[in-house]
C-alpha cells in the first residue's frame, strides 16, 4: 500500500474469486485519478445500458454477460502502475472501451432483432473482427462495423472463459478441435445464430490465416443466405513483401469500394479519405516515436496496452475518429514528460525482451505480470510491430491512384498477418533485427499451439536464438481457450524457464503462483 | 477380376519418390519440376525439356525430424515432406515450385530451404502466390505469377522453351493423359465396375507422380485392357461413396474404404482425378498460358477459394459426382491438421447431409492410414447404416 512503483505485493490480491480482493492504494494522486477513470468507465457502462435496446440485447446475446466485467479488465491492466505510467494506461484502454461501447450501441440500434432502424442499417457495412478497414475511410456517412469484435475478441480480454460455449458450439457442429479458436469461435457465434443481424453489405477478409479464411466461409453461408446481406470477399495477397502482387491488391481495393458504392448507394469521399490518411500518418509517427524511446534505457510505451491500443488504432480505427489522434498526443506527452525524468514502469528491470507471436487473448496482461514478476521489460511485442510507411495525404490525382496502392498495402499489412504471412523472412528474419535494434537479450516467443504459420517455424527459431545467444522463452497457450493451458500454465512456463536457466528469483515471488482459473 | 498388367508396377513406382520412371526421365537429360500444390498448373512444369513430380513421402514412418521443426500441430503430410527431404529423399529435384496455398506447405518448403536439404547445385526454389477467389482480378494474377515464379525461372535456370508453341504441346501431352485416365474412370460408372477405387486410385495417383511420357504407353495399354476385362460375376461391394476431401497419398487408404465394403466411386480429393484430370480445352485466339490458368481457377476445387459461388459450387459439384457416378453415401475426409479441409469438411458434411439428402461420413485421419482399425469400424458402419437405409427403402438420397 504505497505510492511508490513495486512497493505493494500484487499476488496478495488475488483471490480464488472472479475479482481481487481489493483496489490498489497508489498514494493519493494516483488513486484519485485511478478512481476518476474508474468512475468515467461506470458512466460509460450506464450511458450504455441506459438504453433500452442495450438492456434487451443484453438477454439476447450470451456473449453480453461478459461486459460485467470491463472494470476488472482495466484493474488488471494497471496492477502495479503509477504516475504516467498508469495515465497512459488509462488513456489507452478509456478510448477502447468507449469506442466499443459506440460499437455495441451501433449494432444494437440497426439489429433486426433489437433496434430494428432499417435507415441505420442501410448505412452499415460488416467487417471482420481481423480486418484492416482501409477500404472505409472514404465513406463518411457509413459505419464499417464488426460483430466478432464485441462478440468474440473482446469478450475473451473480458472474460477468460467467454469463447468457450462458441468453441464447444463449433466442434459439436463438426469442425476438428484443432483449428485455431478464434476463427473457431467466430464461427461459432454465427451457427449458434448469436450475432447481430445488420447491415447493407459485407466486407469479408482473409485475414489472418487459413482458418480466419475458411471461418469467414461460416459466417458469410449466413450472412447471405439466411439473413440476405450481400457479401465480398476482400482478398488480400499473402506474399505481401513481392512488387508483383500489388496490383491484384490495389484492384481488390477498387472492388471493394464498387461493391460497398453499389449496394449502399453512397459514393467514395476523397476529401475524407485523406483526413483519416493524415490521422493515420500522425498515429504512425506516434508510435514511431514510443518504440525508438523503446530502444532507450528508458522504454515508455510497451506491454499489452501497446499491443491493444495498435490493433485498434491501426486496424480498426485507421484514421477514422479523431479521438485516437488527441489520444496519441496525450500519450506521447506523458511518455515524454517520464523520459525526461528517466522514469521506469517497475522498480527493477533484469531482461529486455521482444514479445512474439500470437499473445493469449485470455491473458493479455500477462506481459505486465512478466515486468511485475521477474523484471522482464517487454520492449514491443509482434502485433505493434506493423507498417509505418506513410501514406499519401495531400489530394492529387496522383494521390488518388497512390492512395488505392496505400489502402491495399495496409489491408495487406493487417496485424498478424504481416508477420505470419509473406515468406519466413518476416517472421523469423526479421526478429533478430528487432532484438538488435532494442538491444534485447530476451524473445519471449508465444507459441499459439493452434497457429499453424506460427508453428511452423519452431525449429528455425530455437536453432537461430540458440546461435545468437538470445534466450528464447517459449510460452504455449491456446489464444481462446484456457481449458488448454490456463492462465497459472501460462506464467508456469516463464517460471521454470527463469529459475532453471537464469537461476533467478522473482522480484515479486507473490505472483509466481497466483490463483486466478476462476477470475474473469 | 484378373490383375490389371501395370498394376503392380503402379504400386511399386509408389513407393519411392524417386521412382524408376523418375530416374529414367532425369537420365535422359530432363530436369524435374517438384511441386507442392495442385493449384500449381501442371503442363508448365512438363514443358520440353522438363518434368513434374509432385512431392509425396511414400513409406512414410517417424516425424520426429519433422515435428520437431514444425510441432506436432502440422498436418503430417507436411511434417513427412520435410521429413523425407531432411533424410534426404528429394534430392533428385531440380527444382520446387510451391504456391502459398496452405500455410503449412508453404512452411515446410520454407523449412527445407532453411535447412539446405536440397543438395544439387542449380536446384531452386519459387514461391507464388494464388488467387483465392475466381474472377478477372484473379486471373490476372493467377497469369503473372505463373510467368515470373514458373517460366521465367525455368528458362533462365535451365534455358527451357516456355514459348506459346510449347506450352501447347505440353498441354497436348498433359490432355491425352487427361483423357486416357478419364476414360478408364469411366468404368466406374458401372453398376459392377471392372475397376476397383483402388486401382483408379493407384493410375489417378502415379500420374502425377512420374513423367506422363513414360506413363502414357503403359496407360493406354491399361486401357485397352479394361475394354475386355471381366468383372468378378458377384460385385463385392454393398455401397458405393464419393471420397472427398484433403489429398490421398496413401494407397491403402481407398483400399482400406473399399475393404470395408464401400467402393468409392469417384474420388474429389486434393490431387483427385476430379477436377484435376479435366483435360485443358484451348483455343487459338488467346495465349495459352490465360486459358490454362483461367481452367485452373475455374475448375478449382480447393476450398481455400473464398468467393460465395466457388463455396456453394464445391457442394454443388459433389452432389453432381454423386449423381453421375451413382453413389450412395459420401465420405468427407481431411489430413488431420488440415485447416482449410477442416472447415470444408465441417460444411459440405452438412449441406451434402441436410441439403442434398445424402448420407456422409466425416473422418479425420492421420497421413498415412495404414491399417487403422478406427477408421475400418467407421467405414463399415456407416456401409450397414446405408445398407440398412435401402432394406428400409429410405430414398437413397434422403
Amino acid at each position: 500500500m504505497a505510492k511508490e512503483i513495486g512497493a505493494d505485493r500484487l499476488g496478495d490480491f488475488y483471490t480464488n474469486g472472479k475479482v481481487r480482493k481489493r483496489r490498489e492504494w497508489r498514494g493519493l494522486a494516483d488513486t484519485m485519478y485511478d478512481y476518476k477513470c474508474w468512475l468515467g468507465i461506470m458512466g460509460t457502462l450506464a450511458g450504455f445500458v441506459i438504453k433500452p435496446r442495450n438492456i434487451k440485447a443484453m438477454f439476447r446475446y450470451r456473449w453480453m454477460a461478459n461486459y460485467l466485467a470491463v472494470p476488472m479488465m482495466v484493474d488488471r491492466h494497471t496492477q502495479g502502475l503509477r504516475g504516467e505510467y498508469l495515465r497512459i494506461c488509462h488513456t489507452e484502454q478509456d478510448l477502447i472501451i468507449k469506442d466499443v461501447a459506440k460499437l455495441l450501441d451501433n449494432l444494437f440500434r440497426g439489429d433486426r432483432r433489437i433496434g430494428n432502424d432499417t435507415e441505420f442499417s442501410k448505412k452499415v457495412v460488416l467487417v471482420d473482427e481481423n480486418e484492416m478497414t482501409a477500404v472505409m475511410m472514404g465513406f463518411p456517412t457509413l459505419k464499417g462495423l464488426s460483430r466478432e469484435t464485441p462478440s468474440t475478441y473482446v469478450s475473451v480480454l473480458l472474460n477468460q472463459t467467454a469463447a468457450l460455449h462458441y468453441i464447444d458450439v463449433a466442434q459439436e457442429f463438426g469442425l476438428a478441435g484443432d483449428v485455431c479458436p478464434m476463427p473457431e469461435a467466430e464461427a461459432g457465434v454465427s451457427i449458434d445464430d448469436d450475432a447481430p443481424v445488420l447491415g447493407a453489405c459485407a466486407i469479408q477478409c482473409n485475414t489472418t490465416c487459413d482458418g480466419s479464411l475458411m471461418g469467414n466461409g461460416v459466417i458469410s453461408k449466413r450472412l447471405e443466405l439466411e439473413d440476405g446481406i450481400p457479401c465480398f470477399q476482400l482478398a488480400a495477397p499473402l506474399r505481401h513483401r513481392e512488387e508483383d502482387v500489388q496490383e491484384y491488391a490495389a484492384q481488390e481495393i477498387r472492388n471493394a469500394i464498387a461493391f460497398v458504392e453499389e449496394h449502399t448507394g453512397e459514393k467514395w469521399d476523397w476529401k475524407y479519405y485523406f483526413e483519416c490518411a493524415k490521422r493515420v500518418n500522425i498515429s504512425t509517427k506516434y508510435r514511431q516515436e514510443w518504440l525508438d524511446m523503446n530502444k532507450t534505457d528508458y522504454p515508455q510505451v510497451f506491454g499489452s496496452n501497446l499491443a491493444l491500443y495498435t490493433e485498434t488504432n491501426y486496424m480498426a480505427i485507421c484514421g477514422k475518429v479523431p479521438e485516437f489522434v488527441e489520444a496519441d498526443r496525450t500519450i506521447a506527452r506523458l511518455a515524454e514528460q517520464a523520459y525526461a525524468k528517466k522514469k521506469r514502469m517497475a522498480k527493477e528491470y533484469r531482461h529486455r525482451a521482444i514479445v512474439w507471436g500470437v499473445q493469449s487473448h485470455y491473458y493479455m496482461d500477462f506481459l505486465l505480470w512478466l515486468l511485475n514478476c521477474w523484471g522482464i521489460v517487454p520492449l514491443t511485442d509482434m502485433l505493434s510491430m506493423v507498417s509505418t510507411k506513410v501514406l499519401a495525404e495531400e489530394d492529387t490525382p496522383e494521390n488518388r491512384e497512390q492512395a488505392i496502392y496505400d489502402m491495399a498495402w495496409l489491408t495487406e499489412n493487417m496485424i498478424m498477418r504481416n508477420r505470419t504471412h509473406g515468406g519466413y523472412k518476416v517472421l523469423l528474419d526479421e526478429l533478430w533485427e528487432f532484438c538488435e535494434e532494442f538491444n534485447a537479450d530476451m524473445v519471449i516467443l508465444w507459441e499459439h499451439m493452434s497457429c499453424k504459420a506460427l508453428d511452423g517455424m519452431h525449429g528455425q527459431f530455437e536453432e537461430k536464438a540458440r546461435q545468437l545467444g538470445i534466450h528464447l522463452v517459449w510460452v504455449t497457450h491456446d489464444l481462446f481457450d484456457p481449458r488448454i493451458v490456463t492462465r497459472q500454465g501460462v506464467r508456469d512456463q516463464v517460471n521454470r524457464y527463469m529459475r532453471s536457466v537464469m537461476r533467478e528469483e522473482p522480484i515479486d515471488p507473490t505472483l509466481e503462483v497466483i490463483h486466478d482459473e476462476n477470475s474473469w | 477380376m484378373k490383375d490389371l498388367k501395370y498394376l503392380y508396377d503402379f504400386e511399386r513406382l509408389l513407393q519411392e519418390a524417386n521412382n524408376d520412371l523418375v530416374r529414367q526421365a532425369q537420365a535422359e537429360g530432363k530436369y524435374c519440376a517438384a511441386y507442392t500444390c495442385e493449384n500449381v498448373p501442371e503442363p508448365l512444369l512438363n514443358l520440353p525439356g522438363v518434368f513434374s513430380a509432385r512431392l509425396r513421402a511414400p513409406r512414410t514412418g517417424s516425424m520426429e525430424m519433422g515435428t520437431y521443426y514444425m510441432t506436432s500441430f502440422l498436418c503430417e503430410y507436411s511434417r513427412a515432406l520435410l521429413e523425407r527431404a531432411i533424410e534426404g529423399g528429394f534430392n533428385f529435384a531440380d527444382c520446387v515450385f510451391t504456391p502459398d496455398g496452405c500455410s503449412m506447405m508453404n512452411r515446410c518448403v520454407e523449412n527445407m530451404e532453411l535447412l539446405k536439404t536440397m543438395e544439387k547445385e542449380h536446384f531452386f526454389y519459387s514461391y507464388m502466390e494464388i488467387p483465392m477467389k475466381a474472377d478477372d482480378n484473379g486471373l490476372n494474377l493467377y497469369v503473372l505469377q505463373c510467368k515470373n515464379h514458373i517460366l521465367t525461372p525455368l528458362r533462365e535456370h535451365f534455358g527451357i522453351d516456355v514459348s506459346d508453341a510449347a506450352i501447347r504441346k505440353a498441354v497436348e501431352e498433359h490432355n491425352h493423359l487427361c483423357r486416357l485416365i478419364r476414360e478408364i474412370g469411366e468404368y466406374r460408372k458401372e453398376e459392377n465396375p471392372r475397376i476397383t477405387g483402388y486401382e483408379y486410385h493407384i493410375i489417378n495417383l502415379i500420374s502425377y507422380a512420374a513423367p506422363k511420357y513414360l506413363l502414357i504407353p503403359m496407360l493406354e495399354e491399361t486401357l485397352k485392357e479394361l475394354e475386355t476385362r471381366q468383372p468378378d460375376p458377384k460385385p463385392k461391394f454393398r455401397a458405393r461413396v464419393v471420397l472427398v476431401g484433403s489429398e490421398v497419398d496413401d494407397i491403402d487408404m481407398v483400399k482400406l474404404i473399399e475393404e470395408s465394403g464401400a467402393y468409392v466411386c469417384a474420388d474429389r480429393f486434393c490431387y483427385g482425378s476430379f477436377p484435376g484430370r479435366d483435360p485443358i480445352e484451348l483455343t487459338d485466339d488467346e495465349d495459352a498460358l490465360t486459358q490454362i490458368c483461367r481452367q485452373y481457377m475455374n475448375r478449382a476445387q480447393c476450398p481455400r477459394y473464398m468467393n460465395m459461388p466457388k463455396m456453394l459450387g464445391r457442394r454443388a459439384y459433389v452432389n453432381q459426382l454423386a449423381m453421375d457416378y451413382k453413389a450412395d453415401g459420401i465420405i468427407y475426409e481431411q489430413v488431420k491438421f488440415c485447416d482449410p479441409w477442416a472447415y470444408e469438411r465441417m460444411v459440405g458434411t452438412q449441406v451434402l447431409r441436410d441439403e442434398y439428402g445424402y448420407p456422409v461420413l466425416s473422418v479425420d485421419r492421420p497421413y498415412a492410414v495404414g491399417s487403422s482399425g478406427q477408421l475400418r469400424t467407421r467405414v463399415q458402419a456407416f456401409v450397414e447404416s446405408m445398407e440398412i437405409k435401402k432394406i428400409q427403402g429410405g430414398a437413397v438420397h434422403g
